[in-house]
């Protein structure tokens, strides 16, 4: 009898490593993905290691040195105080890539949260919860954003608040129709009768299955966040601009002047946020193969 | 029918004041005392005039009393003053208004028959070479940043070629026809880049959807012409859920795109959003805000009613 059940523990462990290496492979497979696995590894990793990168301080004024073009000594110019373009957006890179991450980690959670209620009690619940998701989806993303940070005010914490705020529908809808589905199954009855909690059956039981499509949402997220995050430190109201992100490098270009002489100053910057979230778009659209292969 | 119209549209009153209360609740928040931008400052010295002042103006009245003056006043149509400048709401609205109308409609109707129309024709020829570019194309849209495609924009047809203006509606002096459509051309073309890629991938996939299903394989058994399946059949079941996104774009005639109207200069509502949040001018946020609001309820009250029209299961539901 034990050596039965151990047998089929093993097969058990056996398939699931081969599932693994099965996915592994065929996301090795997807060419566009792994180019996208790439660049993303390799903007993080010289974000992350900025200080090796660079020996400029992203924040340290030089009036001697205004607009300069890239030369020997600053690779990619300096702006209209005389700061290393180079090292800005190493470290620019490295806040703007935080506040989007952690935007859409605390959007997800908060989808998560309230897509189990939604799904697992359903009624009123649901349909309360169905209502304010419509409500905050079809709100204009930017205009609902903004009126966020004229409440909240502008500041990096403030910036991830509002993110995760206004990035949980997607996630939300995703688990609360899995939830729908899943919580008629007969393991949840069977926990049911065991007595167990109701949080207990919710986070502990029944949303483990539904986490394959969260992961996918959340990349996908990241990417719409290093967008947006650009968009308003652009606009001038998303982090302060005392902080160096890629949206704040790229304010300077709001000016003609600008655009026309120093390239360097929104090319550079702006190439590099559409390379990222370019490379992100096509890993998570790899990522959806494996993982979710239904919604293709 | 007409109940069923009737019934949505009463629907959209509460919202209305839930939305309105929100918005008023969350910007009471915000740490602005209107007093201070109203006051000169030997006045501001003295405390028992700022009190008298607040007294006068209902500052200190309950919340909800403020709030229902607050309606009161806006439906009877005085929409207040920016406490920052003093210009009066309404008439901020007024000019602001058809600019951003021009600049979203145009780009609308340009964005739903290019992208509509790339997305039917890509799936026909799935794997064609309309399809193949007009993927790439929708993922580059989806990408990268409007604002820098319109820097770009601006920087190669603007200051290197020198065939369109840089930035505004008008130029200084001009006036006519030609100088109105020079001026429109980079800001339209920049917003109906980033609305084109949604709309392509979208329809491209409904359709797709619809040609896979069987009712697509009768109707080429029974030997009707290709183009008329397509159209007739492909094409008309495909539309309701593309009708759905274009719907919810139309919020977009009232809220502008702050982002393109703030790179081309372009003096919509747009613009007066991103300053009213950078300067803190909270009755005209809630003012837009609101507006936007009620375009939402509008458009979503169209998307009810086009889906009742179009598919009779719904109104029978009902």
């Amino acid at each position: 009898m034990s050596s039965q059940a151990s047998t089929i523990q093993q097969a058990s462990k056996k398939q699931a490593s081969s599932l693994l290496r099965k996915n592994i492979r065929k996301f090795v497979n997807n060419r566009l993905a792994m180019i996208g696995l790439v660049f993303v590894a390799v903007i993080i990793f010289t974000a992350v290691f900025a200080p090796l990168l660079t020996s400029y301080d992203p924040n340290e004024i030089s009036l001697g040195e205004k607009s300069m073009g890239p030369c020997a000594e600053h690779i990619l110019g300096t702006d209209n105080l005389g700061r290393d373009v180079f090292a800005r957006v190493l470290y620019g890179g490295c806040i703007s890539m935080l506040v989007s991450v952690l935007g859409a980690l605390m959007g997800s959670l908060v989808g998560m949260v309230l897509g189990s209620l939604a799904g697992y009690f359903g009624g009123k619940v649901d349909m309360v919860l169905v209502r304010l998701s419509e409500i905050f989806q079809t709100f204009p993303e930017m205009i609902l954003i903004m009126i966020l940070v004229a409440i909240l005010g502008q500041g990096v914490g403030n910036l991830v608040l509002v993110f995760s705020i206004t990035g949980w529908m997607t996630t939300f809808r995703m688990v609360r129709n899995e939830f729908l589905v899943l919580r008629e199954e007969t393991y949840v009855q069977v926990c049911e009768a065991f007595g167990m909690s109701k949080a207990a059956i919710m986070f502990k039981q029944i949303l483990p299955n539904v986490l394959s499509p969260v992961i996918v949402s959340t990349t996908v997220n990241v990417a719409g966040f290093i967008l947006s995050e650009a968009s308003l430190s652009f606009l001038g109201v998303g982090v302060p601009s005392s902080v160096p992100t890629w949206g704040n490098i790229l304010n300077a270009a709001k000016s003609v002047e600008v655009v026309s002489n120093y390239w360097w100053l929104w090319a550079v910057p702006g190439g590099v946020i559409s390379i990222f979230v370019l490379a992100i778009n096509f890993f998570g659209d790899g990522l959806r193969d494996v993982l979710d292969p239904k919604q293709q | 029918m007409l109940k069923f119209i009737g019934k949505k549209l009463l629907q959209m009153i509460p919202m209305l004041l839930l939305i309105s209360f929100i918005v008023f609740g969350g910007l009471q928040l915000m740490d602005v005392d209107p007093i201070s931008y109203m006051v000169t400052p030997d006045m501001a010295a003295s405390a028992e005039n700022q009190e008298a002042l607040r007294e006068q103006l209902g500052l200190n009245d309950p919340f909800v009393v403020r709030y229902f003056n607050w309606v009161k006043d806006l439906v009877t149509g005085d929409f207040g003053y920016s406490i920052v400048n003093g210009t009066s709401i309404a008439s901020l609205l007024k000019t602001r208004l058809p600019a951003t109308f021009e600049l979203a409609i145009i780009a609308l109707v340009l964005s739903s028959f290019i992208g509509i129309g790339i997305g039917i024709i890509s799936a026909i020829r799935q794997n064609g070479i309309i399809d193949y570019v007009g993927r790439v194309f929708a993922v580059l849209g989806q990408s990268i940043p409007q604002f820098f495609f319109g820097i770009c924009a601006i920087q190669i047809f603007a200051i290197k070629l020198g065939w369109l203006p840089v930035n505004g509606r008008t130029s200084p002096g001009a006036s006519g026809l030609g100088d109105a459509v020079i001026h429109l051309v980079l800001p339209v073309l920049t917003m109906t880049v980033a609305m084109c890629a949604v709309l392509m991938r979208y329809s491209r996939n409904t359709m797709l959807g619809v040609l896979n299903c069987d009712y697509i394989k009768t109707a080429r058994s029974k030997g009707i012409p290709e183009w008329k399946v397509y159209i007739k059949h492909g094409f008309r079941n495909a539309m309701r859920p593309v009708l759905v996104i274009l719907c919810f774009r139309l919020p977009m005639l009232i809220g502008g795109s702050v982002v393109i109207e703030s790179v081309f200069g372009w003096p919509g509502i747009g613009s007066i959003i991103t300053q009213s949040v950078v300067s803190g001018d909270y009755p005209v946020i809630m003012v837009t805000t609101l507006m936007v609001a009620a375009a939402i309820l509008v458009a979503s009250f169209l998307v009810d009613v086009l889906t009742a029209a179009l598919d009779p299961r719904v109104r029978l539901g009902e």
